[in-house]
């Protein structure tokens, strides 16, 4: 019930100037990554061998390295920049919950990843098999209630907008979830599946690949989909996987997002999720377990370059303040592109260039909130795992610690969510950059004081992770066009790439083939 | 100007500062009012609409009340004042007291609201007469409301953003009040000579005024009475731990405990509540020689168990310490479970029943799980079959366990569903139910994974209720105690026995 708090500090107290809230700014260490671009290194002098570097820990990394040790590959170096492994599955946690600083669920994959499925299985995230369909540990299946949508002045069940709708707006949403469901077991004269994951694996018709020609707003539009729930309905899903708003995202891409999920399950539905305190930490956690790579984190990979049949690549050991040198057989790059064009900049110097012009990332930033039991509510369906305000600033927050079996939870994690506008990304970038901690504050507060009018006072601590480059944005064109498709070609047949970039998309299976593939790739030509 | 015109002007802006100072304060007071009814009552858009405009009717009555008032204008005005201070300090503390003890809360809410509406009613008809001789008619009105209006706004700002934080509703009721009643005892000493009984007056402000400043220092002490008060019996034991609030009561015959103002058991058929849920399966084990609770932190499960001497180990895991600490050592307490906690049989462990299976790897011949009904999102997950099936870790093919299950009679989906739930993960069950007076009929699910469930042919312990013939009668059940849809398993990802159970006994409640 109320709090009837004591002390008697009214009037000096003055009016609510913003308390100071705890915490900081963390994540990608853009300082540490802006050292390559702004500041001359001298080169290593001496080279250590090894057969096989990886450069980048985060799922495509780990990935790599999971599959480059089954295939008995042991010589193997993993190198990364950060502190720690995971890349943007990275997690952080405190004495309450873990949590997520990025990357939080999978939905249940598709039967045919066989790797992929075989992978969850030693993960104990497939229990077995019943009818040859995939039993999930239910500790994972996201547990109920999933989401709620705040909208109209209540929470409803779900996030598809419902709770107090005209008629014309439901209608449209049977349709477009009709049309979703036929395109979902649409396949190309090719026979492929139109949309497939990963997404290399779709049907080249130019049917469905025409659709990545327009945007995503532009196919709505020609399909009469105009209530503006359902618009705010594919905005919030496409900023939600891709960062990126309807206006700007293919059609193609979109489209993906809601035809390409079609997992069957003995005990979960196509589009069911997984999910862990900590987010796709735990997933990256597993892939690290299983690797024996020798894993350097705190190691800015600067050059790479191939040399007489062998790559030779100078790094920042960031503790030691020295650049040292490794030469080794084969190499797999598993950084994003924006940071190889410039390590690769000596002998292939249009790579910037390229990337520049063809590739956008979208800034994000997720905010951890700790926050003290005690949050008020408004009416409706309790607080769910996913929480999110129709037309809000943000995506809204997940409740970290859903996935929890223990009753005591006195105070709360809440993970929020919110992809960075700007004129383009790279003035959002700059504003994100020169943001103080309290402003950040400041912007989460304004969006869930609306569903939570004591959120300030039970806040303990707030920390921000900045992606400044968060994902890939699949803008019309980057999907299916030539540059992707020479982005990932090997060099020679030494230096191989892995990354969800090139992918076309960043979720998380794609990372895990990215990887996978490139095992494989490394695999030919040792 | 000279001295008695100053003095004229100084009276008027006296009196035109409490016209702001009542404008204010009825207007907190019924923000007060509004406040508190959505806390307790709920729904706030019909709350505050309701509170609105009845304080707004109420102004209406006052003005025209105040036709009656021609004689003695200032002593009313003032004693009017004195009294919407006392009434407004002290309306939120007294519906805090209340709430519990009465039937008609909202009656008597809107009854507060209706005598202070109608008294900020007659006040500003009051200072226009008053003031009727010393202003022109256009400048009176226009300063009159002005104030009033300006005071609504600042009410209306200070209550949410600077009162309710800080202070509190109690003491923010307190606090106008005692501003009211200053005002009053101003306005009698600088009116001295025009008011009537002046000393009368100035002594019963002061009064209230010292009974009010007393109940602001003391707003903490009148928020615990008002919980006590909303338990029967005297409270003897009262305890907010972080995981619930604890509450002892006891009158002459009983002992009661609440959790979280849930009635757990009364000393006075608790009994047949434990021998139900313990004997059964205790009885259908073969050699019971470890028994793990799960839950029971109050040592009565603990109590039957021991009465079986082949007995060897009885773990007790129960999430919250306070309360096996004080079933240990508060002297009823312990004496109600026979000091069953302290018995060297007896391990005691505080964990969360889901995590402590997780990491545990002993196996019991018999389990008793005597958990919270499944009343929040947490408990459904300790009835879910991924329990059920961890569950399974610690058990033999022939171990026995047994499961509360709430009332079959109130709430039939959410019996069968755990009874499903544990069909589901393999289990053969037998459900049973039995009458416990301060509960109602109860209901319990006896399950295992290969022992036959028998009817027991004697129970061959010391006991007040239970026996053969008895128990044969709990496992007939009514039709009103059998569910009328089918029922879908409890999972992680579904929680549906939350929702049943939600169902269910909300609208058991409403009728
Ligand atoms: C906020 C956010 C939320 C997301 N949510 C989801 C989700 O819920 N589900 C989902 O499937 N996907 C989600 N994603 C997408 C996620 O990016 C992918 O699933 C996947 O984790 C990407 O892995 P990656 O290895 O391809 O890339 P990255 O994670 O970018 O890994 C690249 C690694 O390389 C390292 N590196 C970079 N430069 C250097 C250098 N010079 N030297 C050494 N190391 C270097 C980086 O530090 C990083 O660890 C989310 C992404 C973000 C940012």
């Amino acid at each position: 019930m109320m709090t009837v708090s004591g002390g008697l500090g009214l009037g000096m107290q003055a009016c609510r100037a913003q308390r100071k809230i705890p915490g900081s700014i963390v994540g990608a260490s853009a300082a540490i990554g802006h050292m390559l671009r702004d500041k001359a290194f001298e080169a290593p002098t001496v080279f250590e061998e090894k057969q096989v570097v990886i450069i980048g820990g985060g799922i495509s990394g780990l990935s790599a390295a999971m599959h480059l040790s089954k295939a008995g590959v042991d010589d193997l170096v993993l190198l990364e920049l950060e502190a720690y492994t995971g890349g943007n599955a990275a997690s952080g946690s405190n004495e309450y919950s873990k949590f997520p600083y990025g990357a939080h669920y999978v939905p249940i994959p598709n039967n045919e990843l066989k790797d992929y499925t075989a992978f969850l299985e030693e993960a104990g995230v497939i229990t077995g098999y019943e009818n040859d369909l995939p039993v999930y540990n239910e500790l994972y299946l996201c547990h109920d209630p999933e989401d709620r949508l705040y909208i109209n002045g209540k929470w409803q069940e779900g996030i598809v907008p419902n709770y107090g709708l005209g008629q014309d707006a439901r209608q449209q949403f049977a349709r477009f979830f009709e049309k979703m469901a036929a395109l979902r077991l649409a396949k190309g004269q090719d026979g492929k599946d139109a949309f497939a994951i990963p997404i290399d694996t779709s049907s080249s018709d130019p049917v469905y690949t025409g659709l990545d020609t327009i945007t995503f707003k532009q196919w709505l539009e020609q399909e009469s989909f105009t209530a503006k729930e359902l618009l705010w309905y594919a905005n919030y899903c496409t900023l939600d996987d891709f960062g990126t708003t309807i206006e700007l995202i293919s059609a193609w891409a979109g489209i993906h997002y809601f035809a390409a999920r079609k997992g069957k399950a003995a005990n979960a539905h196509y589009d069911d999720v997984l999910t862990w305190e900590e987010g796709n930490g735990f997933l990256a956690a597993q892939l690290r377990n299983r690797t024996q790579a020798e894993i350097r984190t705190n190691s800015l990979v600067i050059s790479i370059e191939e040399m007489n049949g062998k790559v030779e690549l100078s790094y920042f050991d960031v503790q030691q303040q020295k650049v040292l040198g490794l030469r080794c057989d084969q190499c797999i790059v598993a950084a994003p592109q924006f940071i190889n064009a410039r390590m690769l900049s000596r002998s292939e110097p249009e790579r910037v260039g390229l990337v520049k012009s063809h590739m956008e990332y979208s800034p994000w930033i997720v905010a951890n909130l700790k926050v003290k039991a005690g949050l008020e509510e408004r009416n409706g369906v309790d607080l769910s795992w996913d929480n999110v305000l129709y037309e809000g600033n943000g995506l809204g927050y997940v409740d970290a610690g859903h996935q929890k079996i223990s009753l005591s939870q006195p105070v709360k994690n809440l993970t929020y969510y919110k992809p960075l506008k700007g004129s383009s990304n790279a003035e959002a970038r700059k504003a994100a950059l020169a943001k103080q901690h309290q402003e950040w504050v400041a912007e989460v507060l304004s969006d869930l004081v609306k569903v939570h009018p004591n959120l300030e006072q039970q806040l303990l601590q707030v920390d921000i992770a900045l992606w400044g480059h968060a994902m890939i944005q699949p803008l019309p064109g980057w999907i299916w066009g030539e540059t992707r498709k020479k982005l990932q070609q090997s060099i020679g047949d030494t230096i191989h790439f892995a990354h969800t970039d090139i992918a076309g998309i960043s979720i998380f299976e794609e990372a895990f083939y990215q990887g996978l593939n490139a095992a494989k790739q490394v695999k030919r030509f040792l | 100007m000279d001295s008695t015109q100053k003095q004229v002007v100084r009276t008027q802006w006296l009196l035109l500062f409490s016209v702001l100072i009542i404008a204010v304060c009825g207007l907190i007071y019924e923000l007060i009012a509004g406040t508190l009814a959505s806390y307790v009552l709920g729904d706030s858009i019909t709350q505050f609409s309701l509170i609105i405009g009845t304080y707004m009717f109420s102004m209406g009555i006052g003005s025209f009340l105040s036709k009656y008032f021609n004689k003695d204008l200032l002593t009313w005005f003032v004693q009017v004042e004195l009294l919407v201070g006392l009434i407004g300090g002290i309306s939120a503390p007294l519906l805090f007291v209340l709430f519990p003890v009465i039937d008609g809360f909202q009656f008597l809410l809107l009854f507060l609201v209706v005598i202070i509406g109608t008294l900020v009613g007659i006040e500003i008809p009051l200072l226009l007469k008053i003031l009727k001789d010393k202003l022109s008619f256009n400048e009176l009105v226009s300063r009159v409301f002005t104030f009033d209006y300006i005071g609504a706004l600042l009410a209306s700002i200070v209550f949410p953003l600077l009162f309710v934080p800080h202070l509190g509703l109690i003491r923010t009721s307190l606090f106008f009040g005692i501003i009211n009643v200053v005002v009053s005892i101003i306005l009698c000493y600088y009116f001295q000579k025009q008011i009537k009984r002046v000393a009368l007056l100035k002594f019963s402000a002061f009064l209230v005024l010292i009974g009010q400043v007393l109940a602001f220092a003391f707003a903490d002490e009148i928020m615990d009475y008002g919980d006590e008060l909303s338990y029967q019996d005297k409270v003897v034991f009262a305890k907010s731990t972080p995981y619930q609030r604890i509450v002892l009561t006891k009158n002459r015959e009983e002992l009661r405990l609440f959790l979280n103002s849930n009635l757990q058991f009364s000393s006075r058929d608790e009994y047949r509540y434990h021998e139900a849920l313990v004997h059964p399966a205790m009885s259908n084990v073969k050699q019971v020689k470890n028994v793990l609770v799960l839950g029971g932190g109050d040592g009565l499960a603990v109590r039957e168990i021991l009465k079986y001497p082949g007995v060897e180990n009885i773990h007790l895991v129960d999430l919250d310490p306070e309360m096996t600490r004080l079933f240990s050592s508060h002297k009823m307490l312990a004496g109600l479970n026979e000091n069953s906690l302290k018995q060297p049989k007896v391990t005691i462990e505080n964990k969360d029943a889901f995590i402590w299976l997780k990491e545990s790897r002993t196996v019991y011949d018999c389990v008793i799980i005597d958990f919270p009904d499944p009343s929040s999102f947490g408990l459904g997950k300790l009835y879910s079959n991924t329990f059920y099936n961890l569950l399974k870790r610690v058990l033999h093919p022939l171990s026995v366990i047994v499961i509360q299950s709430t009332s079959p009679l109130v709430a039939p989906k959410s019996f069968w569903c755990v009874n499903k739930t544990l069909q589901a993960c393999g289990f053969r069950t037998l459900p049973y139910h039995n009458f416990v007076p301060s509960f109602g009929e109860w209901g319990y699910i006896m399950a295992s994974q290969q022992a036959p469930l028998n009817v027991p042919d004697t129970f061959a312990v010391p006991v007040r209720y239970i026996s053969t013939p008895v128990f044969l009668q709990m496992m007939t059940f009514s039709n009103d105690m059998l569910p009328k849809d089918t029922l879908e398993i409890n999972k992680l990802n579904n929680q549906v026995l939350v929702k049943y159970f939600e169902q269910e006994w909300r609208h058991y409640t409403d009728r």
